[in-house]
């Protein structure tokens, strides 16, 4: 097993430079697939657009952006299961290649086990595939099942198992072969809060013990709790990158989202200059500001808007709101409604 | 990390899911033994089949059955293919350090070695059967040698197929309807259910440029005492083994394709 032996050339875990890739006609996810590429991306065929991005060895790294901004595309092109059009990938210090996919675990957004298999199995498989035999294999498949919670359930049938249940398996199978560098596809998806909890713990675990993380998300909190460098994805290109604090710098504390479709430009002009009034981004229809008291902005904005808002969202400010002000559009693609 | 113990890995968990899925396992064996013995004995009770094997149709019948094993085998090993892509094990596998190629050989090798096995089975009922006669004109165990040759060849050459087919149709259903419409027509005129020899010239062409008759035709030179065959052992051999190394190589650089 090498999956120790090689430490990285370099003290980046991913380097990525001028990347581009384009699904051409017969690779384009079909149309109404739930990984739904955004209109622009299924025009072109542009899922990478000469993205550059540096991950630090031992980093916990979020990719946030909405569905379709690249960010499987470029998890796809890090262990090789695709080539670029253009651009430089290294992993672990080298190109992708078959030979560096024993170092990287890999989980995948949507469930991907046989259910005609055990739990024991499932892992006896994988390791094999990874290089792992006999008595090491074993020790390793009883530890990682012992570790999610599921050393109870080693010789049950996968059908048998609950999401939650199949979601912590694939994290045991992730783990099995102690991977440098771990890829996680919206990995949070459909889990509820307490399993979620469970899966970023065992991954801040492997973290500790030295795993790059590379997280690619559309959820805001997640990125924002669990990451410690955030790199914003917008149409396949870097729209910036930073601590989540460092990205959230700019930002007042209440964040205001206003459908507002014929907001006058020089009305949006006079609402920047209001006392205790942030960042303004208009992308139409959509007004987004943050402001330091929502309680006293809003009753302003109506009186100044009289009846032109359609809709308004306060909330808290948080990493989507950074992401609007920097890359002009919404991570969830539904603007007010969201 | 060794191409050949994931192969192997690859192997005995398709093995294993045929163990464990008892209806795959039994019904592939079944249905050719069922034909033998009720289509044998109701030909050779019901019509007069004089020109087959002194009237023995069930005996006849054995090659043919062997054959349509391998056949039925390697369309259920396919499934395997489609259940990994539905599932998604098939992007786990992908993504490990190994070749697609390397994947799909271990795929394929374990559709070979359950075919190959199931159609022994076969064999090995047919030949305990009293009613049926089975003459083994070079010995028993050579014999039997050059019938096992003859299903590997056949499940290499199927499987091959099956795995051409499976790359390009999305669908089980799809890829089921194909392997009916194109393989079982093919068993018909392979020498299974009735002999070459009397055909009209038309069929004739057909059986030649046949596949399985070439299959069907080394089984029988193996468990009868015909003599050479209707197209001779070396000819079986050269168009069996040529073709199941071309499909079996076509099979494999077609490449699974992945949804992620």
């Amino acid at each position: 097993m090498t999956a120790t032996a090689a430490p990285p050339a370099t003290d980046l875990a991913a380097q990525v430079q001028g990347l581009s890739f384009a699904y051409d006609a017969r690779t384009a996810p079909s149309a109404g697939s739930p990984s739904g590429a955004s209109e622009s991306a299924k025009r072109t065929g542009q899922a990478l657009d000469g993205l550059t991005l540096d991950v630090p060895t031992g980093a916990v790294f979020g990719l946030l952006g909405p569905n379709g901004s690249g960010k499987s595309t470029l998890l796809s092109l890090l262990v090789g299961l695709r080539q670029p059009s253009a651009g430089e990938v290294r992993v672990l210090g080298q190109p992708p290649s078959a030979a560096i996919r024993a170092r990287i675990g890999l989980l995948f957004q949507e469930t991907s086990l046989d259910p005609l298999m055990t739990l024991r199995e499932t892992l006896w498989l994988h390791g094999r595939l990874y290089g792992l035999a006999g008595h090491t294999l074993r020790t390793t498949i009883a530890q990682r099942l012992e570790s999610v919670g599921l050393a109870d359930r080693a010789d049950s049938l996968v059908s048998t198992l609950s999401g939650g249940m199949k979601r912590r398996l694939e994290l045991a199978r992730v783990l099995l072969p102690s991977p440098q560098l771990i890829l996680l596809d919206e990995p949070t998806t459909g889990l509820d809060p307490d399993a979620e909890a469970a899966l970023w713990a065992r991954l801040h675990d492997a973290n500790q013990s030295g795993a790059t993380i590379i997280l690619a998300t559309n959820k805001v909190h997640e990125a924002d709790k669990h990451c410690r460098q955030v790199a914003f994805i917008h149409r396949g290109r870097l729209a910036a990158q930073g601590t989540p604090a460092q990205l959230k710098a700019g930002l007042k504390r209440d964040a205001v989202w206003v459908e507002w479709p014929d907001l006058p430009p020089t009305l949006a002009d006079e609402i920047a200059a209001w006392e205790g009034v942030g960042k303004l981004t208009w992308a139409h229809p959509t007004l987004h500001v943050t402001v330091d008291a929502a309680s006293a902005f809003v009753p302003r904005l109506f009186q100044a808007a009289e009846d032109g808002i359609r809709a308004i969202r306060i909330r808290e400010s948080t990493l989507e709101d950074a992401y609007f002000d920097i890359v002009g559009a919404s991570l969830s693609d539904q603007g007010v409604e969201g | 990390m060794s191409a050949l113990a994931a192969c192997g890995a690859l192997l005995q968990r398709d093995v294993r899911a045929v163990l464990r899925s008892r209806s795959q396992l039994y019904s592939t064996i079944l249905l050719p033994l069922m034909l033998l013995a009720i289509l044998g004995t109701g030909v050779s009770q019901g019509l007069d089949p004089t020109l087959v094997r002194d009237g023995d149709y069930a005996t006849f019948l054995v090659p043919g059955m062997i054959a349509m094993a391998v056949l039925f085998s390697s369309t259920f090993s396919s499934a395997s293919y489609y259940r990994d892509r539905d599932s998604g094990l098939m992007r786990v596998m992908l993504a490990s350090p190994h070749s697609p190629r390397v994947i799909l050989l271990g795929k394929a090798l374990a559709g070979v070695s359950i075919g190959g096995l199931q159609a022994l089975a076969v064999l090995a009922v047919a030949a305990a059967i009293p009613a049926i006669d089975l003459e083994w004109q070079y010995g028993v165990i050579p014999g039997i040698a050059l019938a096992a040759i003859g299903i590997a060849l056949l499940a290499l050459l199927l499987n091959g197929f099956a795995q051409v087919v499976a790359s390009r149709i999305r669908t089980m259903q799809g890829f089921h309807l194909v392997m009916n419409l194109v393989l079982f027509p093919l068993l018909f005129f392979s020498g299974a259910f009735f002999p070459l020899e009397d055909l009209p010239a038309w069929l004739k062409v057909l059986a030649t440029a046949n596949p399985l008759s070439y299959g069907v035709d080394l089984l029988r030179i193996a468990v009868y005492d015909d003599g050479p065959g209707y197209f001779g052992l070396p000819l079986d051999f050269a168009v069996l083994t040529g073709l199941a190394a071309a499909l079996f190589a076509w099979g494999l650089q077609r490449h699974p394709g992945y949804h992620w």
